[in-house]
């Protein structure tokens, strides 16, 4: 039992390492594969949460060695969580890709999409788990790097373009988390994360520069690497650019594990006693306020489908972070319970997109008008994503909007209540013309039509996805529940 | 490039660069150096000969399948082992207890460090070698 977490990280590992050796004259063994792994993986992680539920939260050593030689993994409710997500809404994605990825990606590039996915997977549930700061940085790279190529796979020019200032900015941040390690490792002599937060208060005393530039490049490290609004400017090219099954990970799942690696770091690592020396929380709240109005803002004015999820990405990611640097338990809660609300949504709304796509050839949304009368499911769900980003009671995107607005309140700044209640506004803006222009717009004439209706394998993660938005904003009550101890554990240090 | 006396130089060089190459990994848990600064002087070895003689030919002496299947398998291989002690009822990657370990200083002592390094040089030695063919067919196109 107390196995798990590696189990799960290694059979990713494996698939993704044997999928180009099986895949050899094999193009449809990876995805097969793929497809037996994520899932299996969810179900082991299931029976794992199940466990900590029993025992209690524990660590794990790799090598049998204990801190501070050897390597933790943290099972706690927080890493669970974050894993579980990955899994759930990877099997989705996978299933998705079966149907989608053919006319994406050449067939011979199969095995390598696959080996690429399975590697970000595994990555990223290492990250979520890992409790040592140099694991935290291999394992970054990794998944940056494994991001980087699943854009650039299409091989065309603008996902070349794309993934390459992806890789570029990424790597400034992948330096700066490199050098906020080293002054931390300078101040305090470890690497594993507990015992750094133990030395953090002597070390805060003695040397309070080192602590405060470590904590600002892991900010702006991270903060690149999940698209903290200023630093956002790699995010709308890459994540329009790439395949869909590709955009839906990365705009659901990859920009938000790094998130959480930088809120677990800020808050049990650096602690309420760093924090309170400088006014790190306030800027985290005006900088996620600013993505919340300028990624709308920014939506409103595409017209291509897919930049305008992405810019969406770049609003919801300051939700996130909003929720986090309140500080209160409600707000915690919120900006956990909306990573997994919004990769609910947007890799909904992504996967829709790329149904459209694959089916019309369009992306311009002015011209999807009527789409609805030839594609009536995806249109369907499109719409429960599109109201659910505008936060109707009833969906889940309302619940994170009701937490982060009691977060709010509980916090004392009634004043981010109102950004909330204006960005679901603008969300509304942009995301329900386009729904109305699909459902009462009369069918363009010039329509190109190259595939009469989409496979099975497409239809039934779009509705599953759409059923969960539903699920989740009717019955929210488990979800909450380990979101509610994954936010208390970090509230209490 | 054509130039007879490095032609031949390198030819005869190719033997004692390889072999001090293996040394470096099989050595890499005993002395400085291990499986990427082995892999390296590998890999190096090979692009000395397509810089210096002919590309096409060290691509013949190690072809791109050749390269993706040694690069996955030796990553598995490292995953592998780590999962042996797994099986045998201890924590990932566990070594002592599980590998044998003769008396220090042997070739064979330290556990599976020697396996894991091999590996690693496996990896390193074709990653040079397929990195250099890329950047080259580029350059040509």
């Amino acid at each position: 039992m107390n196995h798990l977490p590696i189990v799960v990280i290694c059979t990713s590992l494996i698939g993704a390492f044997a999928s180009p050796v099986l895949g050899k004259g094999r193009p449809w063994l990876p995805g097969i594969l793929a497809r037996i792994i994520v899932p299996a993986n969810a179900v082991l992680l299931g029976i794992l949460l199940a466990h900590v539920g029993d025992v209690g939260v524990f660590h794990y050593f790799v090598g049998g060695w204990a801190p501070p030689w050897g390597i933790a993994l943290n099972v706690d409710y927080l890493s669970l969580y974050m894993a579980m997500a990955i899994h759930v809404i990877s099997t989705i994605i996978l299933v998705f890709a079966r149907g989608d990825l053919g006319h994406e990606v050449r067939l011979d590039g199969h095995r390598w999409y696959y080996t690429l996915f399975l590697l970000l997977v595994a990555a990223m549930t290492a990250l979520a788990f890992s409790n040592d700061f140099f694991n935290i940085f291999v394992f970054t790279e990794v998944a940056t790097i494994a991001a980087c190529a699943l854009i650039a796979i299409k091989a065309y020019r603008e996902c070349v373009e794309a993934s390459f200032k992806y890789l570029i900015l990424s790597t400034v941040g992948s330096g700066f988390i490199l050098l906020a390690l080293a002054l931390l490792y300078m101040v305090t002599g470890h690497f594993n994360l507990s015992l750094v937060a133990g030395e953090m208060a002597a070390a805060a005393e003695a040397y309070p520069m080192n602590i405060m530039v470590a904590l600002v490049l892991l900010i702006v490290g991270f903060g690149v690497k999940s698209a903290m609004f200023p630093l956002h400017v790699w995010l709308p090219d890459a994540h329009s650019s790439a395949p869909s099954p590709s955009s839906a990970i990365l705009s659901g799942l990859v920009v938000k594990i790094y998130a959480v690696v930088l809120i677990r770091v800020i808050l049990t690592v650096f602690g309420r006693g760093v924090l309170s020396t400088a006014p790190i929380a306030e800027m985290l709240l005006l900088l996620s306020s600013a993505a919340i109005i300028g990624g709308s803002l920014f939506a409103l004015a595409q017209r291509d489908i897919k930049r305008l999820l992405a810019y969406s990405t770049v609003a919801q990611i300051g939700y996130i972070y909003l929720g986090i640097s309140l500080l209160s338990e409600s707000g915690t809660m919120g900006g956990l319970v909306h990573i997994f609300n919004h990769a609910l949504m947007k890799t909904l709304l992504f996967l829709a997109a790329g149904a459209m796509i694959h089916q019309t050839g369009l992306r311009d949304i002015t011209k999807l008008s009527g789409i609805a009368k030839k594609m009536p499911i995806t249109m369907g769900v499109f719409s429960i994503g599109a109201l659910s980003m505008v936060g109707i009671p009833g969906f889940n995107g309302f619940i994170s909007k009701m937490y982060l607005a009691t977060g709010a309140f509980e916090a004392g700044k009634p004043a981010f209540i109102i950004v909330i209640l204006l960005s679901s506004l603008l969300n509304g803006l942009y995301y329900l013309p386009i729904v109305v222009r699909a459902f009462l717009g009369a069918p363009d004439e010039g329509e190109v039509f190259t595939r009469d209706r989409i496979p099975l394998s497409m239809t039934i993660p779009l509705v599953a996805l759409g059923l969960a938005c539903i699920y989740f904003g009717l019955i929210p009550g488990p979800l909450l529940e380990l979101v509610r101890r994954a936010a208390e554990h970090l509230i209490l240090l | 490039m054509n130039d007879f006396v490095l032609q031949t130089v390198t030819q005869i060089l190719m033997p004692f660069i390889q072999v001090y190459g293996i040394f470096v990994v099989l050595n890499g848990h005993l002395s400085p150096g291990g499986g990427f600064a082995g892999g390296t002087i590998l890999g190096a070895s090979i692009i000395l000969y397509a810089l210096t003689v002919d590309v096409k030919a060290a691509e013949g002496i190690y072809p791109d399948e050749r390269a993706e299947m040694v690069e996955s398998a030796s990553v598995l291989v490292f995953v592998l082992l780590g999962l042996i002690s797994l099986m045998m009822g201890r924590n990932f990657l566990t070594n002592i207890g599980i590998f044998p370990s003769p008396e220090t200083g042997t070739l064979l002592t330290g556990g599976f460090i020697m396996p894991v390094t091999l590996a690693i040089g496996a990896k390193v030695a074709s990653t040079v070698i397929t990195l250099f063919t890329h950047l080259f067919e580029e350059k040509k196109s």
